[in-house]
């Protein structure tokens, strides 16, 4: 955890992760009796499962639910079917979970319908097999003839802190990347190609063949939404306002991911996970997408104890957990064990105006005044005057308030009742 | 593995940098300690006394508010003890208990715990107190005749009062070396320079006071009294003004408080110089011997005015619905 620095008058600055050479090869882990698939509908009414308990699966086969964005997940592992639950996740949103009991690793089938079509890619064929490659890549933007797209960002760096998941990518793995890029500019006829890397990534990135942008390596520097600020902001503005034009994100491990899969014809399930242990320990873990995160921590000789706390995604921006039963999602770039007395206490105190948080907004969202409407329930105020949906849900604030008060939490929840009205 | 263990499910952020009103406090009164030590040296124990009963009072009027009000017992961030303690550095060696009593209770009661406590008080509550004292028992809060009994090996008459009285020349004697050393008469922590100075930039480094108001402040003081002096020399200079009365205390323990003040950069500057020229300006036209009190107070009324003056948040959708 990064302390308050002595000198409080600067601008805090939060750094993020350098991936340099004490990072070691990523162990890898292996599920060892089952795998769960996480499919989370974005559909209303109530998305069903097309398949069953008893089903049994091959490695890479699709399995489909009725849901028009991500209609399918592709099973890692051969094996059966032995349970399909629903359940609510984070703000009410719905998950079906398929479990499925893995086969033994010497006598894995493969499902081989990608690879018959592997050598003619295209964006067809990469919407229906490749949604759900490590990184989610976002094929879907494409789709919307309102926001052509105009450019592609490929994102070398990691947007919360801790993570080093994809400069890892970037730095061992150009040419994957290199490929992916090639396959991208392929299938979508989008030439341009940025490459968000960190300043000490910029050589190594140099042969990717895309144009490079390095990001200071302040959070949130790397979020999305300032990187496309940023693109956009350098092209000129279109002569016709009729269609906006948008950025494409891509994740360097997902565009690797794309490349190694055109290349191969076999699609990759290993997803990179930086993992921080409860020594504050780093290590790069690749497992396969489904993995259950307790076969992770077994691997990496680490025990839950009562009152641990086990986060998915970085310590800013993540969201924690009930059990250790819980599946390597596609875009779970960051696993972080933290240790139940380390965990900052949250006091009751209302905001005192100290105004640490507006120094640190990467936005100049007036968080002082929206935090005492946001406490108050006056969520329609707080749009209409306190700039509540400029906010990028980047965290920093939360992290410097004097008073512990929960910002980014407020904020999520304002955003999530008023969207829903 | 047996039992599953219970995780702890909350909200990110996940980590945060450590601070904490209580961390917060606790630096201030470390550094009011540096210019309360020599001002009780200064005047003795009767001094001490009164540093002990305004902060036990004010910490005694935060229970007792807390158990009116049935909130949780909030002495524990160390707000209460702050106030007791920057209330006693303007108060004079020989202020009666009662008035330490009364002046806690309407720093805690009315100035802090009717707007619903800590952060939500629109005025500064040792201000409001000490203006409120002013108003109703002036000749406690007089520090030549509160302090006539002390033999001092130095011109024991409040500093303002002459300068008010009989103009510049009369305070033309006072070398800014021994104001700076605390050889003046005045609130108990409100007399040593050094000493308020150097707890002023401990907070300003360590980010516990906006260093943008306390520094506005002291430039608004300075520059006004500067062109006073300058137009008509019967007007004392800036250095005097910087030294005497409550402007040092009111620069770093006063007009900075958190929840009375602006937090935006542009407000910030204009909250502190705007306190800064009226506290001159009430010295020089005014009818009161010193301005501070109520240029804070009136600064703290327009501060949510200034602080509207916002930077324009990056990306704002501005819907006319
Ligand atoms: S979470 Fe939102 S309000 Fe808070 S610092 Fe980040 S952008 Fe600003
Ligand atoms: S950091 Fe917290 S206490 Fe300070 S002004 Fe912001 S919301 Fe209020």
């Amino acid at each position: 955890m990064i302390k308050r620095s002595f000198f409080g008058c600067m601008t805090p600055k939060l750094s993020y992760a350098v991936v340099d050479e004490s990072y070691a090869e990523p162990v890898p882990v292996s599920p060892k009796k089952k795998i769960i698939l996480f499919f989370s509908p974005t559909g209303g009414d109530s998305p069903q499962p097309a398949f069953k308990v008893g089903d049994t699966v091959s490695a890479g086969q699709k399995l489909c639910i009725t849901d028009p964005a991500v209609p399918y997940m592709l099973s890692s592992m051969s094996g059966k079917i032995t349970d399909i639950t629903s359940m609510t996740g984070i703000f009410g949103k719905k998950i079906i979970s398929a479990t499925i009991a893995i086969d033994d690793p010497s006598q894995q089938s493969v499902d081989e319908s990608f690879k018959s079509i592997h050598q003619a890619p295209g964006l067809g064929n990469a919407m229906e097999f490749l949604k759900c490659l490590p990184g989610y890549p976002g094929f879907g933007v494409f789709a919307d003839k309102n926001h052509p797209v105009q450019t592609i960002a490929v994102l070398g760096m990691d947007n919360d802190l801790v993570s080093a998941t994809n400069q890892y990518v970037v730095k061992n793995n150009i040419a994957s990347v290199k490929t992916g890029i090639g396959v991208l500019r392929q299938i979508t006829g989008v030439h341009n190609v940025v490459l968000i890397v960190p300043p000490q990534l910029v050589q190594v990135a140099g042969s990717s063949g895309a144009t490079l942008k390095s990001v200071d390596m302040a959070y949130p520097s790397a979020h999305p939404v300032l990187i496309e600020r940023y693109l956009l902001a350098q092209r000129d503005k279109p002569q016709n306002q009729t269609t906006v034009k948008s950025v494409a994100f891509f994740t360097a491990e997902a565009v690797a991911a794309i490349g190694a899969a055109y290349n191969t014809g076999r699609i990759p399930f290993e997803k990179i996970i930086t993992f921080l242990s409860k020594d504050g320990r780093k290590r790069l873990v690749s497992a396969p997408v489904g993995t259950p995160l307790q076969d992770i921590l077994d691997a990496m000789s680490e025990t839950l104890g009562d009152g641990d706390r086990l986060i998915v995604g970085g310590p800013m921006t993540g969201f924690s957990v009930y059990s250790a039963d819980y599946p390597v999602l596609p875009d779970m770039d960051t696993l972080i064990l933290q240790e139940s007395k380390t965990i900052p206490e949250q006091p009751d105190t209302p905001c005192i105006n100290c105004g640490e948080c507006i120094r640190v907004c990467p936005v100049k969202v007036p968080i002082n005044m929206l935090v005492r409407y946001l406490e108050a329930g006056q969520f329609e105020v707080a749009r209409d005057q306190f700039a509540l949906f400029a906010c990028i849900e980047c965290g920093f604030c939360a992290y410097v308030c004097e008073s512990r008060i929960p910002i980014l939490q407020h904020i999520k929840l304002a955003k999530h009742t008023l969207e829903r009205l | 593995m047996s039992a599953t263990p219970k995780l702890t499910v909350s909200y990110a952020p996940f980590w945060h940098n450590g601070s904490r009103i209580s961390k917060k406090s606790c630096n201030i009164f470390m550094a009011s300690l540096l210019a309360v030590v020599p001002g009780v040296y200064q005047y003795g124990v009767p001094a001490l006394g009164v540093v002990a009963l305004s902060v036990g009072s004010a910490m005694m009027w935060e229970i007792i508010m807390n158990i009116l009000t049935r909130r949780p017992i909030s002495i524990g961030d160390g707000n209460a003890a702050v106030i007791g303690m920057i209330f006693a550095m303007l108060l004079p060696a020989t202020a009666p208990w009662w008035i330490v009593v009364i002046g806690t209770c309407i720093a805690i009661v009315i100035g802090k715990h009717i707007y619903g406590g800590i952060g939500g008080n629109p005025f500064n509550p040792v201000m409001l107190a000490i203006a409120i004292l002013m108003l109703s028992w002036g000749k406690i809060l007089d520090f030549n005749a509160a302090l006539a009994s002390y033999a001092f090996n130095f011109n024991a008459v409040y500093p303002l009062t002459l300068m008010k009285s009989f103009g510049a020349s009369a305070v033309g004697g006072i070398s800014l070396k021994d104001l700076l050393m605390g050889r003046q008469i005045g609130g108990i922590g409100a007399t040593c320079g050094i000493g308020l100075i150097a707890g002023g930039i401990y907070l300003m480094l360590r980010g516990y006071i906006r260093w943008e108001i306390a520094l506005s402040f002291l430039a608004g003081v300075g520059v006004t009294a500067l062109c006073f002096n300058k137009v008509n020399p019967v007007y004392a200079g800036p250095g005097i003004h910087l030294l005497t009365g409550y402007t040092l205390v009111g620069a770093f323990y006063l007009i900075t408080e958190d929840s009375s003040s602006p937090v935006n950069f542009i407000p910030m500057m204009i909250y502190g110089a705007g306190a800064g020229i009226l506290t001159v300006l009430i010295r020089n036209i005014g009818a009161h011997v010193d301005g501070v009190v109520f240029a804070i107070l009136i600064a703290n009324l327009i501060n949510p005015l200034v602080d509207k003056i916002r930077p324009k948040t990056i990306g704002e959708v501005i819907t006319h619905a």
